[in-house]
């Protein structure tokens, strides 16, 4: 009896290990580059590739550049990261997490659970072999990560995707609100030009709370105005184990 | 007169209807957890199917050291013998097999401990993929375990509490076993295998 209650204690500091680790505070998009390894248009560049990506097939990257991870196992790092934030859909946990830790210079990458059979754990460290190490050692950061990231998709597409039978209704609704807005806003123009400033264009404006403006402005950060959409944020995916490091 | 009689009916019947819930609820935890039992099984299977990839690899390169190498398949073929059905999980079945798998555990990491030794396997592609796909293995049995641990722990609990471990025990729901946090795991077991040869 005793025994099994220190297993419990132990389990629970396990967890706590696991998941207390100070990871960073999930992000505003997919890439989050803490250690200041790539410039901001590269990171924009990453970030807008990433963004289509996961629009058209689900599929969600995180990349992760961090100063230290402190005494951390690269693996529990990054793995902590892809659960806590939920890289990944819920149902097809095809998340993917890419660490890159700069005290110690690791490399980690790793799969969902629902990922695994297109990207092995061999691939992976394919990947990190051939691809992120050689470009990595000359700094060239966003090179590296461009070229693996576009051959992970190559070797994931066709897996996924994003409108399946589930989530049909999901994207459909926010087409419609644009749609919806694109005529409105049409009509409104249609009315101003022919009223001017008659009671027509008061009936007009009438559609257009100014919230909508506020939140309507299309700039790709999405999330400024009011409680719109944050790049659709992480799904929730799950993690089982696959992937691979490396040093570089 | 009357009244007690139904009454006494009732608390029948409520005892009843609340004895087949619970037996329901043991029933489903008990599901979960032999889908979970099934999903650590194919993991170690995962490992064991790696080994003679690995063995292959291992052998091509001139002079490897023998015993090393005969060790973890001696110690994969006990632990492909050690089967446990998901029926059987009591906690003693899952030492066993727990201690068949990490002589294994134990006998791969030296393996890899000795490949140390020899550069020019380490430098080839082959190796260092075959290295992460063990890894990767290594990690997936330990995330399963967690899981299988996380179910059982559900399970368990509700079999031994009263008033539901009445129900338990009437129809035959028994305690089922761990996988214990292994002390020391870096430190490899002893195995000698000098007994066998």
């Amino acid at each position: 009896m005793g025994n099994r209650v220190w297993l419990y204690i132990g389990l629970i500091l396990i967890n706590l290990q696991v998941f207390g680790q100070d990871i960073p505070a999930k992000p505003n998009g997919y890439v989050l580059d803490q250690a200041g390894l790539m410039k901001s248009d590269e990171v924009q560049q990453l970030e807008q590739k990433l963004r289509g990506y996961a629009d058209t097939t689900s599929t969600q990257f995180a990349i992760v550049l961090v100063p230290t991870i402190g005494n951390s196992d690269p693996y529990d790092y990054a793995i902590a990261i892809g659960k806590t934030w939920g890289v990944g859909q819920k149902d097809k946990n095809n998340g993917v997490v890419i660490l890159v830790s700069m005290n110690n210079r690791k490399i980690r990458i790793v799969t969902g659970r629902g990922i695994e059979d297109v990207l092995p754990d061999a691939t992976c460290k394919r990947i990190i072999n051939r691809i992120l190490k050689p470009y990595f050692k000359r700094g060239d950061y966003y090179g590296g990560l461009d070229v693996a990231t576009t051959e992970m998709m190559q070797r994931a597409s066709g897996q996924f995707q994003s409108e399946g039978s589930t989530d049909s209704e999901g994207i459909p609704v926010v087409v419609i609100i644009v749609l919806v807005f694109v005529v409105l806003t049409l009509i409104n123009a249609y009315r101003n030009r022919n009223g001017g400033s008659g009671p027509g264009s008061h009936g007009g404006g009438m559609f257009f709370p100014p919230v909508f403006f506020g939140g309507g402005g299309f700039d790709r950060g999405g999330s400024s105005g009011g409680g719109g959409f944050d790049f659709g944020g992480f799904g929730g995916g799950d993690f089982g184990g696959g992937g691979a490091g490396g040093d570089f | 007169m009357n009244k007690k009689i139904w009454i006494g009916l009732g608390v029948i019947a409520l005892v009843i209807f609340w004895g087949i819930g619970s037996r329901n609820s043991m029933a489903t935890s008990d599901q979960e957890v032999k889908a979970s039992w099934a999903n650590v099984q194919s993991a170690y299977q995962r490992r064991s199917d790696l080994i003679p990839n690995l063995v292959k690899t291992v052998q091509g390169v001139a002079n490897f050291e023998k015993s090393t190498l005969t060790a973890v398949i001696q110690a994969r073929a006990s632990a492909t013998q050690m089967k446990l059905d998901a029926k059987d999980l009591s906690p003693e079945n899952l030492q066993k097999f727990q201690a068949a798998q990490s002589s294994l555990s134990g006998a791969l990491s030296r393996l890899l401990v000795v490949t140390e030794n020899y550069p020019q396997l380490r430098a080839t592609e082959n190796f260092s993929e075959l290295q992460a796909q063990l890894e990767g293995t290594e990690n997936r049995i330990k995330e399963e375990r967690d899981r299988f641990n996380t179910s059982v722990k559900n399970y368990n609990s509700i079999i031994v509490t009263f008033p539901s471990n009445l129900i338990a025990s009437f129809s035959g729901f028994a305690e089922k076993g761990f996988f214990q946090a292994e002390a020391g795991s870096e430190k490899a077991p002893e195995v000698n295998f000098d007994e066998k040869k």
